[in-house]
């Protein structure tokens, strides 16, 4: 049976990838999964780990990660992990890399597929821009760590394990000297061009489009709007999408009552993948989307969000 | 105060070439550009030294021997120092191997600022800077957005990071590892006038293996601890268009569709 570690950092709600992850790993087999984290990202009681080490030393800071690394070292040395995962957060992604010449293991960062041939794990990530997709395998002796975007990966099995709950301490950490003198919550001045997700508006929502933000909230994405929707001041011309507005390249692009001027389309640079919603399916915009729901925006708005959050709540419901 | 700046040039991304066979990236007769973020480093270097003038300032990088003009546009601003570290045996290096590479210089080279960029455009997986601080055994911070200029001679820098949705400031001892992020306020200045010609050879040098004391089986291919088997271009799937109405079936395709993508957690 496989053992796994994953570094726990809770910054992303309701993000399953490290497990995910997993059980593209093990093909279905059942795997000895231990994590690791601080009190705040651990679970209380059973969850989908076998095992929780609770990381309780006033001495290891989140950003000290010379301190969190010899923790984790500690860690694996005690246990000789298969392989290790954490997630591709800020601090993930620079904890991830001391690690693994701590461990002197090479790490494969942001995978996005995983795939398993021969016993082999292949790791999959996009290379140079997203121009390359490359698979990549771990050559050394050491365990196989990773780095996983989150969101990147869903479990498909329910997994319920009686966990066992441990706090732990390093040895003889050394003080990197690091003082945090000031933490400050950043003041969101948000700018719709650097939104994986953008749910825009335009004349079909003229009268209506403060319900934008409610489809906003459950996908956690920002509100844009054609130039017809700031022309009639309905909101600021800094969330205009077009070539009097900004130019935008979210992954999922959301139009809701937009007709699709050549002007609103120059706005959309390198888009994934748009939705589009309109009463007349034939309306330019359709022809660049991927999905196209005929109908009332409104009316879409409503029962989109209804599904998505019962089914987030079926969700809690089967891991309570 | 003496600073070293690791700095990385990259493919310019609209002139991309690929060995498919050997998957490895061609960076010869590439046109290169100095990755951003890494740029701001060195700007920022250039800012201390106008403030400390006994500032000495090192660029360094590993790459091919065609990235010597770009080193000698730097020269020509306040960089002291420049140091290319160019060996065939270093191709096919990993993240692993390239740390060690740049860990030897560093040991070889004491410095009380290592800066880096945060994330390189190319490769973007931004281990580098990170692992180099753990073969040094030095603290590492990196988002970094500001320094605290006046402070940066008291021994204890102040300086203040991008931690998502906090920005947190921090004193710490030197050495240390630093990496800037793009929304830092530093900018390279231009060459001034009578300095575009000025002759800068002799404060540049190149290093190979052996001058590093590596062997040869410690970096490239053999060295690195994960090896790209295969790469491939992602394919646009000219997706058929799905057309559904606002009914019960369509948001549930709507709803399907979004949790495929990974939309939806």
């Amino acid at each position: 049976m496989k053992k796994i570690l994953l570094f726990l950092d809770g910054n992303q709600p309701n993000d399953r990838s490290l497990i995910g992850a997993c059980e593209r790993m093990t093909l279905g087999q059942d795997a000895q999964i231990t994590a690791v984290g601080y009190p705040e990202d651990c679970p209380i009681g059973d969850s989908v780990y076998d095992d929780v080490l609770v990381i309780k030393d006033k001495l290891i800071a989140p950003y000290d990660t010379l301190a969190l690394t010899q923790l984790l070292q500690e860690v694996h040395l005690q246990h000789h992990f298969d392989i290790i995962l954490l997630p591709a957060t800020p601090l993930g992604r620079i904890l991830a890399p001391r690690l693994a010449i701590a461990l002197h293991t090479g790490l494969v960062a942001d995978v996005t597929d995983i795939e398993v041939a021969d016993g082999v794990i292949h790791m999959i990530r996009p290379a140079y821009s997203g121009k390359l997709m490359a698979r990549i395998i771990a050559t050394g002796n050491g365990p196989v760590m990773m780095t996983v975007r989150p969101y990147g990966f869903e479990p498909t099995n329910i997994r319920l394990k009686t966990t066992v709950i441990k706090p732990i301490q390093g040895t003889n950490i050394k003080d990197s000297g690091i003082i945090l003198l000031q933490s400050r919550a950043k003041t969101v001045t948000e700018d719709i061009r650097d939104s994986a997700i953008l749910i825009s508006g335009g004349g079909g929502v003229l009268t209506s489009f403060h319900r934008l933000q409610e489809l906003a909230g459950v996908l956690h994405a920002q509100v844009s709007a054609s130039r017809r929707v700031v022309d009639s001041g309905v909101v600021h011309r800094k969330i205009q999408v077009g070539q009097s507005g900004k130019t935008v390249s979210p992954k999922l692009y959301i139009a809701l009552g937009i007709s699709g001027s050549v002007q609103h389309i120059e706005g959309l640079k390198n888009v994934e993948t748009i939705i589009a919603v309109n009463t007349n399916k034939n309306a330019p915009i359709c022809s660049l989307a991927a999905l196209v729901v005929e109908g009332d925006a409104v009316d879409f708005i409503d029962k989109l969000v209804r599904k998505i959050k019962q089914n987030s709540l079926n969700f809690k419901e089967e891991t309570q | 105060m003496k600073i070293i700046c690791l700095i990385k040039f990259i493919p310019d991304m609209d002139d991309f070439k690929y060995d498919y066979e050997r998957n490895v990236l061609i960076r010869e007769n590439m046109n290169q550009i100095l990755n951003p973020e890494d740029a701001v480093a060195v700007a920022f270097a250039i800012n201390v030294k106008k403030y400390y003038p006994q500032t000495v300032i090192d660029v360094v990088t590993m790459g091919p021997k065609n990235v010597t003009s770009k080193l000698e546009e730097l020269l020509r601003l306040d960089v002291d120092h420049a140091t290319l570290i160019s060996d065939g045996a270093f191709i096919g290096s990993d993240t692993y191997a390239t740390s060690l590479v740049l860990a030897s210089y560093l040991t070889l080279n004491k410095a009380d600022l290592i800066l880096t960029g945060t994330h390189s455009l190319d490769g973007d997986t931004s281990h580098v800077p990170a692992q180099i601080a753990q073969w040094l055994s030095l603290p590492h911070l990196s988002n970094i957005i500001s320094l605290n200029m006046n402070t940066m001679d008291s021994g204890r820098p102040e300086l203040s990071a991008d931690h998502d949705q906090e920005i947190m400031t921090f004193a710490l001892k030197l050495p240390a590892v630093l990496s800037l992020q793009k929304e830092a306020p530093y900018k390279l200045p231009y060459v001034r006038y009578e300095d575009l010609n000025k002759v800068v050879s002799e404060r540049l040098q190149v290093l190979t293996l052996k001058d590093l004391n590596l062997k040869k089986e410690a970096v490239g291919f053999e060295g690195s601890k994960t090896k790209v088997i295969k790469t491939f271009v992602k394919t646009q799937l000219r997706h058929d268009k799905i057309e559904v109405t606002t009914d019960e079936a369509g948001i549930q395709t709507v709803y399907d569709f979004l949790k495929d993508k990974g939309f939806l957690s």
